[in-house]
C-alpha cells in the first residue's frame, strides 16, 4: 500500500474578507444577497454557517466554491487569494445536498471521475484507499440508484474528499437522512474532519447539526452574519434578537417589557424581573429575552414573574409548562427539572438569573447591555 | 369508511366501466381510418368506390405506385420521392439537434433578460397557419434560388422541427440537477466538457424522443413542400395525393397504397425506438 494516497492534508485557513454578492438584473431590482461577510477559519476547525433559508448561506458557499461570482471582496485559503479562480483549480472539496452523484457510473467510476479529470495515475489506488477508510469498499461496484441515502452520502463525503483539498464545504450534508442515520452520520462526519484535518464549512438550517458537529458556528440572516462564535458564546450570550430566536430548543420567550426606576424590568401586570443590562434608563421599552431553561421559581424578595399555569407537558427528562401573565399577550414555555410536577390552575412565581435575562431594542432587535 | 384497497386491484365500478367503453370507442374511432386506407389500398380499380367490406384483395396497387406505371400517372417517381424525404427530414433533424440541443441546454440553464422572450419567439413560425407564410416563403425562395431544392426543404422543415427539440429538450435539462455539472467543474472539467461528458449523455432518452418527434412532423408537413418545390424536392407527402388526379381521373386506391407505403419509414422508426420512446415522453425520467 502507498503511503501517498491517505496522506493527510496540511490544514489551512480560509478567510472571507468584506464579501458581497449582488444579483443585478437590468429593469428590476437589484438582490443584494450576501452583504459583506467576514469570517476568520481557522486552520483544521469546523464551522457551521446556520441561518434561515434565504439568509444568504448557500450563495456564500457557491461563491467559495467558485459557481457563484464575487461581486467584491475577497476570499482566501492560506496566504493564497483564490476569488478570481475558475472552481476547478480553487482546491475544494464540496459535498453537494443533492449528492450529485453521477447515475450512470458506479461509485468506484463517481470517485475517479475527479481524480481523471486531472490526469492522476494512482486513480485507482487512491479509491481503494479512500473506500477502506469510510470503511465502503463494499458499494464500489454499485449504481448511486442502489445505494441508500446515508450509503450516497458516504459516497459523496468520499468523493468530495479524495482529492485531498484543504478546505471541505458540505450544503445540508444530513438533510435527506432519517433521525437515526442522521446522528450517525454526525458522529462519523466529526471523527473524519478531526482525522483528516480538513478546514470545514458546513451549510445548514438546523441548529442541533450546527450545535454538534461545529467547533465554531455564524449564524446568518438576511445576508449578514449575526454572530460568530462558539455554541456556548451564542446560546449564552446572544449578540441580537435574531440569534436569541433562532437559536436555542426549546424556543426563547420574547416578552414586552419596560424599564423601571429601579432598573427592574416590568413585564405584564406584576411581572418584574432583574437584568444584568448596564445601559438601560427608566421608561424604555424593551424586548426581554428569557430561555425556557433559565427560569425557576422565585425565592423570597426575589424580583418575579406571577403566572397561572395553563399547560404541563411531561416529558420524562424535563417538563415543559406553559403559563400565562396578566397583562401580557404572550404565553410564556417554562423548563423545569424532571421531578417537578405542575398542574393546570397552579399559580408560580418565576424568576431568571440576572445575566439570563437578556433584553433587545424593540426597534431592530439590537441587544440591549 | 372508505374500503381498504390492495396496491394493483382493480374495483369494478360503473365509473370504470364508463371509462373502458368510452376509450374502446375512441380507439375504434381514431383506428378506423387507418383500417379504411388499408381496405383500400387492397381494392382494384373497379372496387375502389365502393364501401363493402368484402372484396377480393390485391396487391397491384403498391407494384403499381412503384412502378413506371405509377410515375406515368403522377409524373413522379415515388421512390426518388421517398429518398428525398428522407433526405430533407435527416438534414431537418440533424439541424435541429446541433443547433438545438446546446440552445436547449442553455435555455434550460440560465435566466437572462428575454430568455422566455426567445423560447416564446421561436414558436411564432407555428403560431400563423402554414398556408398564410408560404407566400412570401415562397417569393423568398425563389428570390434565393433554392426554390425546388433539398437545402430549401431543410431550412423550412428545420422551423418546424428546431422549436420541438428546444422545447422538449429544455425541460430535460431543467430536470437534470445543475450540481451534477457543478461536481465535474470543480473536479477541473471545463464547462464544454462538463456539458459534453455529465449532461449529455443523461438526456439521451430525450433526444431520442424529440428527434423522432421532429422526424415524424417533418416527414408528415405537405404544405411546404407542396408549393416550395416542384420535381427535383418532391417529397412523399406531395407524391402520395397526386394521385388523386388534378383534374384526371382520381386513383383512391392508388393514393390510399402510397400512403401506406409513405407511414411506413416513421412506423419502422418509431418501433426500433420505442424503448427510448416510452421513457423519453414521460418528462423527469431521467432522475437518479
Amino acid at each position: 500500500m502507498t503511503t501517498t494516497t491517505t496522506a493527510t492534508t496540511t490544514a489551512k485557513s480560509l478567510v472571507l474578507r468584506e464579501l458581497h454578492k449582488n444579483y443585478v438584473a437590468r429593469g428590476r431590482e437589484s438582490f443584494h444577497a450576501v452583504k459583506g461577510i467576514d469570517l476568520d477559519i481557522r486552520p483544521g476547525e469546523l464551522v457551521a454557517l446556520l441561518g434561515p433559508s434565504g439568509c444568504g448561506k448557500t450563495t456564500t458557499l457557491r461563491m467559495i466554491a467558485g459557481l457563484e461570482t464575487v461581486t467584491s471582496g475577497d476570499i482566501r485559503i492560506g496566504d493564497r487569494s483564490i476569488a478570481d479562480l475558475p472552481p476547478g483549480r480553487r482546491d475544494i472539496g464540496v459535498g453537494f445536498e443533492s449528492y450529485a452523484l453521477y447515475p450512470p457510473l458506479n461509485v468506484r467510476e463517481n470517485l475517479a471521475y475527479g481524480l481523471k479529470a486531472r490526469g492522476a495515475k494512482d486513480a485507482d489506488a487512491r479509491v481503494r484507499a479512500m473506500a477502506e477508510r469510510l470503511e465502503m469498499t463494499e458499494l464500489l461496484d454499485l449504481r448511486p440508484a442502489a445505494l441508500s441515502s446515508g450509503q450516497k452520502q458516504r459516497v459523496a463525503l468520499a468523493r468530495a474528499l479524495i482529492r485531498n483539498p484543504p478546505v471541505l464545504l458540505l450544503d445540508e450534508p444530513l438533510s435527506h437522512l432519517d433521525a437515526a442515520q442522521r446522528q450517525r452520520v454526525r458522529r462519523e462526519l466529526k471523527v473524519l474532519q478531526r482525522e483528516f484535518g480538513y478546514t470545514t464549512i458546513v451549510i445548514t438550517h438546523d441548529q442541533l447539526e450546527a450545535l454538534s458537529l461545529a467547533d465554531r458556528l455564524a449564524v446568518m440572516d438576511a445576508g449578514v452574519i449575526q454572530q460568530f462564535g462558539t455554541a456556548d458564546e451564542i446560546f449564552d450570550d446572544p449578540a441580537n434578537l435574531f440569534v436569541a430566536d433562532f437559536v436555542g430548543e426549546p424556543k426563547i420567550n420574547l416578552l414586552e417589557g419596560v424599564v423601571d426606576e429601579d432598573g427592574t424590568v416590568r413585564v405584564g401586570r406584576d411581572g418584574r424581573l432583574r437584568s444584568s443590562a448596564r445601559s438601560t434608563r427608566p421608561g424604555q421599552s424593551v424586548t426581554v429575552g428569557l430561555r425556557p431553561q433559565d427560569s425557576h421559581l422565585a425565592a423570597e424578595g426575589e424580583p418575579s414573574v406571577p403566572a397561572e399555569v395553563v399547560v404541563f407537558e411531561d416529558l420524562l427528562e424535563f417538563g415543559l409548562g406553559t403559563v400565562r401573565v396578566e397583562g401580557l399577550d404572550s404565553s410564556i414555555v417554562v423548563q423545569t427539572p424532571a421531578d417537578v410536577r405542575w398542574r393546570r390552575g397552579d399559580v408560580v412565581r418565576l424568576a431568571a438569573p440576572p445575566q439570563r435575562v437578556y433584553l433587545f431594542d424593540p426597534e431592530g432587535g439590537a441587544r440591549v447591555r | 369508511m372508505a374500503k381498504e384497497m390492495k396496491p394493483g386491484q382493480k374495483r369494478v365500478t360503473a365509473g370504470s366501466v364508463v371509462a373502458d367503453v368510452m376509450i374502446l370507442a375512441w380507439f375504434v374511432f381514431s383506428l378506423f381510418p387507418l383500417l379504411w386506407m388499408l381496405l383500400l389500398a387492397l381494392k382494384n380499380d373497379a372496387d375502389q368506390t365502393s364501401t363493402y367490406f368484402a372484396f377480393s384483395p390485391t396487391f397491384e396497387n403498391f407494384v403499381t405506385v412503384l412502378s413506371q406505371r405509377g410515375q406515368d400517372l403522377t409524373s413522379v417517381n415515388f421512390g426518388q420521392a421517398m429518398l428525398t424525404s428522407v433526405i430533407n427530414c435527416v438534414g431537418a433533424v440533424l439541424v435541429s439537434l446541433v443547433v438545438g440541443v446546446p440552445a436547449a441546454y442553455a435555455a434550460g440553464r440560465w435566466k437572462y433578460r428575454g430568455s422566455e422572450d426567445l423560447m416564446f419567439q421561436m414558436l411564432s413560425f407555428r403560431f400563423a397557419p402554414e398556408l398564410m407564410v408560404i407566400v412570401p416563403l415562397f417569393v423568398i425562395y425563389n428570390t434565393l434560388g433554392i426554390f425546388d431544392t433539398k437545402v430549401g426543404m431543410v431550412w423550412v422543415l428545420q422551423l418546424v422541427t428546431m422549436p420541438l427539440v428546444v422545447w422538449i429538450l429544455r425541460s430535460y435539462f431543467q430536470d437534470l440537477s445543475p450540481e451534477l455539472e457543478q461536481a465535474a467543474l470543480l473536479d477541473g472539467y471545463t464547462r464544454i466538457r462538463a456539458f459534453l461528458t455529465v449532461a449529455l449523455p443523461l438526456v439521451r432518452p430525450g433526444i431520442a424522443a424529440s428527434a423522432l418527434l421532429a422526424f415524424i412532423f417533418a416527414w408528415n408537413n405537405y404544405v411546404f413542400p407542396l408549393i416550395l418545390t416542384d420535381s427535383a424536392a418532391t417529397t412523399v407527402t406531395v407524391a402520395v395525393t397526386k394521385y388523386l388526379g388534378g383534374g384526371g381521373q382520381a386513383y383512391y386506391n392508388l393514393t390510399a397504397a402510397a400512403a401506406l407505403l409513405g407511414a411506413l419509414p416513421p412506423l419502422v422508426l418509431a418501433l426500433t425506438i420505442q424503448r427510448y420512446l416510452v421513457r423519453g415522453l414521460s418528462f423527469g425520467a431521467v432522475k437518479a
